[in-house]
């Protein structure tokens, strides 16, 4: 009663039979009526066929002999007759409608080599799946959350989706991107010693948790600005949104343990300063994906290396080491997505750089003149200088002058990365903002 | 172009998101239509017959009372390619020892609504020529939405249900209830079977009068056959309608239904 093997027999030669149509398929439906089973064998049979193929399918059943027919009409399918054979069965010749999704293998179809994808070690990456089914260059809207490879039944409805162009938004790395994240992700509760929190000297502590809430509130600011992109990507880039959805959960550990550490040693949290939030908010509102992403990960992010790596390094105890340094890990990551998504797009776009330095202007003009927030230049110092002891915060305050100078100097390199030129590099990067991100 | 008045029954609320939906396609066309609903297909044919509407969207009852009315110089203007070759089954429980059409003398036999062509007109007609002597027969009528000529199925669901309960031993519904309710699954085969289909028939029509200018006939079947099924906004509204695909119009379908109507006086 199942299905056999489809046989290269010719194509039905009924005048109106599609030219090209597949070979022949046959199958065998028992007893079974059409309300009892019957086209749950017929209607795979049908879905290997093109229009006009046809399907032959041997019964015993009256009943199915009764009903075939008008099945057909309700499906559109041609009803091409039966015959008797010796052994007393019918055989129906149905030929498959000119309606539903393509045939199954057929050109549109796919879904990748299957099984032959798994690795020998056991594990199957993402990459591998990508590498057998890769984005198409553009995604139609009426496919909607058809996942990419599936045979799409035509006449679907469009989604609300804009982001539809591999080529500003989807660049090869990013299935691998998306497996090491996936790896690589910790946990905020197990991950961190928080037994080795430190009892710190109060100005120390204070200037620690100050850190912190800067450190949160532009986490906060990373997990919102890609989040609403999120809706508008076409789901034929699954892996841009999985990437995201795994970027997404690492912000919400990063706003997690930050504002943990600041509460952890009884110091509380900082000012939240209008410089910052202004600069957020000229995040928060960029409507184009890639010159958010720029703007957010490849300036911001790409900053925030600097900065956490700074406060790994001055950090007072155990705990805020580790808690910074797996922080830093994963924005470096983001960083790698953001490079890889705008030296993609710089190249499928030469005009792509005017808008980026636009934007960037734009921004700049938003924030008038303001400097790095007053308390957390204060709060950097001290961390570095381990206290506020004179001698030491001189110290502390060469050292913050240098994580500035090392800033400006490493996003220069980054852009260049990115595919900028050196000089177009220097006016984008001192365009950028003071708040970091 | 004058708007074209077209005239469709009000069987279920989906009519006027079908409707509006159509009206709003013909529009995009460049075929200004307007339409109004009727609460019967009697209703609705007079309205066509006294020039109050251009159009009607007709059952095949309707249809055919239309050609009577106007001594066949009626201009029918398209159909849903469901329209054609529709047929009737002969739905019976296993268990009522029904293995022929003669053994339907002496049984119950549920129908649908009298003025339903696929549920009770045509197949008591097909019946009778196949010999069966209705008058052997104990008829269960369910005569519900009269008027509406069978559209809203709810006498065909009746009967299937009378079969299920055991009200009956035999029953007739149109084909594509029948396949649908199996294809749904709610029907039980150890239980139910059809043991019979008629000959085919043709079922709904767009008709017009014969002053319906020829232009606007042609405009009205240019954005009738403009309406895709691959197309998003076209499926929805040809799902709603049951089609997949108008069709040109053709009258040998109806044949059966005038001889069935002459020879039971169902004018």
């Amino acid at each position: 009663m199942t299905a056999r093997e489809a046989r290269p027999e010719p194509a039905d030669a009924r005048p109106g039979a599609s030219q090209g149509a597949a070979g022949a398929v046959a199958v065998d439906v028992g007893d079974l009526a059409i309300g009892g089973g019957a086209l749950a064998i017929l209607r795979p049979a049908l879905d290997l066929v093109t229009e006009g193929g046809v399907v032959t399918v041997a019964s015993v059943s009256p009943a199915f002999a009764e009903d075939v027919a008008s099945w057909c009409r309700a499906e559109r399918h041609v009803y091409l007759g039966a015959e008797r054979l010796p052994d007393g069965r019918a055989v129906h010749r149905v030929a498959r409608g000119p309606h539903g999704a393509a045939p199954a293998g057929g050109a549109s179809g796919g879904g990748g080599a299957g099984l032959a994808l798994r690795r020998p070690d056991g594990t199957f990456l993402a990459a591998d799946v990508l590498a057998a089914v890769p984005f198409p260059a553009h995604a139609d809207p009426a496919t909607g959350f058809a996942p990419r490879g599936a045979r799409v039944e035509p006449g679907g409805p469009p989604y609300p989706v804009d982001l539809l162009d591999r080529d500003r938004l989807a660049p090869p790395e990013t299935a691998r991107l998306y497996d090491q994240a996936v790896a690589a992700q910790w946990d905020a509760t197990r991950d961190v010693p928080w037994d080795k929190v430190a009892t710190l000297p109060v100005a120390l502590e204070r200037a620690l948790g100050q850190v912190m809430t800067f450190l949160a509130e532009n986490e906060l600011s990373a997990l919102w600005v890609p989040a609403k992109f999120l809706p508008r990507l076409h789901p034929a880039y699954a892996e841009v949104a999985m990437l995201l959805a795994v970027t997404l959960a690492d912000e919400a550990r990063h706003v997690d343990v930050f504002l943990k550490r600041a509460r952890a040693g009884g110091g509380g949290l900082g000012v939240s300063h209008v410089t910052t939030s202004r600069s957020l908010l000229s995040l928060l509102q960029q409507e184009d994906f890639t010159e958010a992403m720029f703007l957010l990960s490849v300036l911001g992010e790409g900053t925030f290396l600097d900065l956490l790596r700074f406060v790994e390094v001055h950090a007072p105890d155990e705990a805020t080491s580790v808690l910074v340094g797996k922080a830093r890990a994963d924005e470096a990551r983001h960083v790698h997505f953001g490079l890889a998504h705008v030296r993609h797009a710089l190249a499928h776009d030469p005009a792509l750089y005017d808008r980026l330095e636009a934007a960037v202007r734009r921004r700049a003009a938003t924030m008038g003149d303001a400097g790095v927030p007053a308390s957390v230049q204060d709060a950097l110092t001290v961390l570095a200088a381990h206290g506020d002891e004179p001698a030491a915060v001189r110290t502390g305050h060469a050292a913050f002058r240098e994580l500035l100078e090392e800033m400006g100097h490493n996003r220069v390199r980054r852009l260049v990365a990115a595919g900028f030129t050196v000089t177009q590099a220097r006016t984008l990067s001192d365009l950028h903002t003071p708040n970091f991100m | 172009m004058n708007t074209i008045v077209l005239g469709a029954v009000a069987y279920d609320p989906k009519v006027v998101t079908i409707w509006e939906g159509i009206r709003d396609h013909f529009r995009g066309a460049g075929v200004p239509m307007d339409f109004c609903l009727f609460s019967n297909y009697e209703r609705q044919v007079e309205a066509l017959l006294a020039g109050h509407v251009h159009v009607a969207w007709n059952t095949p009852l309707a249809h055919v009372r239309v050609r009577r009315r106007t001594g066949g110089t009626s201009r029918s203007l398209g159909m849903r390619d469901s329209d054609r070759d529709f047929h009737s089954k002969l739905v019976v429980r296993r268990d009522a020892g029904v293995r022929s059409l003669a053994d339907l003398h002496g049984k119950t036999l549920a129908v649908g609504s009298r003025d339903s062509t696929q549920a009770r007109i045509l197949p008591l007609h097909f019946l009778a020529q196949e010999g069966v002597d209705l008058a052997r027969v104990k008829v269960l009528p369910f005569d519900t939405d009269l008027g509406k000529h069978g559209d809203t199925g709810t006498s065909e669901l009746d009967v299937l249900a009378a079969l299920r309960d055991g009200r009956a031993q035999a029953g007739v519904v149109g084909d594509l209830v029948w396949v649908g309710e199996q294809a749904a699954g709610r029907v039980d085969p150890s239980r139910l079977e059809a043991l019979w289909t008629t000959p085919g028939f043709d079922h709904c029509m767009f008709d017009a009068l014969a002053s319906f200018p020829s232009a606007q006939a042609d405009a009205f079947w240019r954005a009738l056959a403009a309406m895709r099924w691959d197309d998003p906004k076209s499926r929805r509204l040809l799902e709603l309608e049951g089609l997949r695909q108008w069709m040109p119009p053709r009258e040998e379908g109806y044949a059966s239904l005038v001889a069935a109507l002459d020879a039971a006086g169902g004018w």
